[in-house]
């Protein structure tokens, strides 16, 4: 490898992404696949063998249509939103580590990183629903970020569990610690776990996934924020959403069960494998629950999970405290 | 020129248009936006200048909490903040005096001064400072006492700000237009939701 | 900064992934030959759109965003708290404790004042 960082960098990077935009296309056909099969359907066969090269026909497809933005919009935003939005979601990637090596960069507060730009992932999407000048969106957009920020409270409180646990807030770190002293989801008796659930609820709240998915629920608001977008627009904001879930799945993996920790197998291997286990999770869920209403989304974040957050947390401290 | 300079040069770029469009959007929206250009800039710098836990704080509190509460209070302040009268107010002849004015003193201002005074020098910081250790052992340590005060200035903003929003939203809730459209048009209500409550979301 | 650079670096290619996809549709895309003026109309489910959708919205999503507000300011004390307890020790769940017991203060008037019923 070359010395230079910024080159070094350059290269990991691009091939990060593009492992990353590779596994979002095919977690697509893969969820489709799950989708049909719950569904008593088929999924995707016509386009290869198993419909294997459905997402590069999608992909395909998506960019030979014709993008409308539509009269009354604000074009520029309209414009802007889609590869923000992506740009957000994969963004998180970059602190992720995959393997003991395999990690783009071991920043001391990567999980503040990551939790930082999973925060703001709620905002673009809104301005699409703004910039469309569409009620559809704007309510949408609206649901989308009053639910974004309510979540994004329990769901960096849940995270900082094993922060404190690990006392380190680098990624690398925190898998390190637990490579060592036992994975985060059955230490400290209790609050690992409920945390490990309370990030994965709130992940989903964040992607928008079932039951978290009122604001774009299809039954009253068309398709939310993303209503009026149509063609490559589209599909960037369906990869986001892919990547987004993807990469939760990968940060509650690394943060609570362990990372790259595992007998046997190389540590890439388990990375994948609990990552993928968690996706599957994700998607089960989506496929299987119903929606919970707005109101009914609020109070169970503000007036249950946001406590409950908090003596997680305080339980942690006082565990580390009585352990050392 | 070094990549950092780039990088330097990126983020200043991206600060400066980011505070002209918060100034000059006549939309208040494309006018947050430019806000949120600025404040995602000045984070860069505040990672190029080591201080990585002041980066996080500006991009999760400023960028994802501040931002959003500009935006929802314009959004409450609805159409009356886009401004009706699309900027053209009688006397705005003024302006065309007043900015340039107020552009060349402050331009001659910084000259002046960057000829005058002599440039300050400062130390590098100390290796770990800016790191969230450094942050953690002055705040539970040294601040104790504006730490734990702090969260008493918290609870009195908060407590005045919903006293005041609770005080319009408990009004008698006006019906949304369409409501009342639907009702006269149909003679009452044709759905008993209608007949209850407000419209979803839409507060008139 | 040194150990930052590979995540602006990758920050950079991600946010060009967009643009990447979005210029390669504008060379793949085919254009329709007829447009029909009611294409770029605003969709309403095929009705006439009734005005603007840029409306006065309700302030419950300004008490949200101001509660959040309040509890974001406190996580971002957490977060140097997170490290500190290991050094701290009990003292630090002590201080902890305090802030949190005001806050919830802060927590149960919003409830008791209905800031948090999402009416």
């Amino acid at each position: 490898m070359t010395n230079d960082p910024w080159l070094r960098a350059l290269l990991e990077g691009a091939a990060v992404v593009t492992a990353l935009m590779t596994a979002v296309a095919w977690i697509t056909w893969l969820e489709r696949k799950i989708a049909g099969r719950i569904q008593s359907r088929l999924g995707p066969t016509m386009v290869g063998p198993f419909g294997l090269l459905q997402p590069l026909a999608d992909a395909v497809k998506s960019m030979q249509k014709e993008s409308i933005v539509p009269r009354d919009a604000d074009a520029l935003l309209f414009w802007l939103a889609p590869p923000l939005t992506l740009a957000l979601a994969l963004g998180t990637a970059a602190v992720i580590p995959f393997s003991p090596g395999l990690l783009a960069s071991d920043v001391d507060i990567g999980v503040l990183y990551a939790l930082a730009l999973s925060g703001l992932l709620s905002f673009p999407i809104w301005i699409a629903g703004w910039a469309s000048n569409n009620k559809y969106s704007l309510l949408g957009g609206m649901r989308m970020v009053a639910q974004g920020i309510s979540y994004e409270i329990p769901m960096v409180l849940s995270a900082l569990v094993p922060v404190v646990l690990a006392g380190t807030l680098s990624m690398g770190g925190v898998v390190r610690h637990q490579a060592e002293h036992g994975w985060f989801v059955v230490s400290a008796p209790g609050v690992g776990f409920v945390a490990f659930l309370v990030f994965l609820l709130t992940a989903l709240a964040e992607g928008n996934r079932i039951p978290f998915d009122i604001p774009e629920a299809e039954s009253e608001l068309v398709a939310g924020p993303t209503t009026e977008y149509t063609a490559i627009q589209w599909s960037l904001f369906a990869a986001a959403e892919y990547a987004h879930s993807l990469l939760a799945s990968a940060i509650a993996a690394t943060l609570f069960l362990g990372g790259w920790d595992g007998p046997v197998l190389p540590p890439a291997v388990w990375m994948v494998l609990k990552t993928g286990a968690l996706f599957l999770l994700i998607t089960w869920l989506r496929w299987s629950l119903l929606r919970l209403r707005s109101d009914q989304l609020m109070s169970l974040c503000w007036k249950l999970l946001v406590p409950l957050t908090l003596l997680l947390l305080l339980g942690a401290g006082t565990w580390v405290t009585l352990a050392t | 020129m070094t990549p950092g300079g780039y990088f330097f040069g990126v983020c200043a770029v991206v600060a400066v248009l980011g505070a002209l469009a918060t100034i000059s959007a006549r939309n208040p929206i494309r006018g947050a936006m430019g806000l949120l250009a600025t404040i995602v800039g000045i984070a860069g710098m505040y990672v190029q200048l080591s201080a990585q836990f002041l980066a996080a704080i500006q991009l999760i509190v400023y960028a994802g909490a501040v931002v959003v509460l500009f935006v929802f209070v314009i959004m409450l302040l609805g159409p009356d903040a886009h401004g009706a009268d699309g900027g053209k107010r009688p006397g705005s002849w003024a302006r065309w005096i007043a900015a340039p004015l107020v552009s060349v003193l402050l331009l001659g201002g910084a000259v002046l001064l960057a000829r005058v005074s002599t440039p300050q020098r400062f130390r590098a910081a100390p290796p770990g400072h800016g790191t969230i250790e450094a942050v953690g052992g002055d705040v539970f340590g040294r601040a104790l006492v504006p730490f734990e005060l702090s969260t008493a200035l918290l609870i009195v903003a908060a407590v005045g700000a919903i006293a005041i929003a609770r005080s319009r939203a408990t009004k008698p809730s006006e019906r949304p237009a369409s409501v009342g459209a639907t009702r006269r048009l149909f003679g009452g209500a044709i759905h008993p939701r209608d007949a209850r409550t407000v419209d979803d979301e839409v507060a008139r | 900064m040194q150990s930052w650079i590979p995540v602006l670096v990758y920050l950079a290619i991600a946010s060009s992934v967009g643009v990447v996809m979005l210029g390669a549709a504008r060379v793949l895309r085919v254009r329709a030959r007829h447009v029909p003026p009611t294409r770029a109309a605003t969709y309403e489910c095929g009705e006439e759109p009734a005005g603007k959708a840029w409306i006065r919205f309700h302030p419950r999503y300004y008490l949200v965003a101001l509660v959040f507000v309040l509890f974001d300011v406190e996580t971002v004390f957490l977060a140097p708290w997170a490290l500190a307890t290991r050094a701290l020790g009990g003292y630090a769940v002590v201080e902890m404790v305090v802030f949190v017991a005001v806050l919830l203060l802060g927590w149960v008037y919003a409830w008791r004042k209905g800031a948090l019923r999402w009416q």
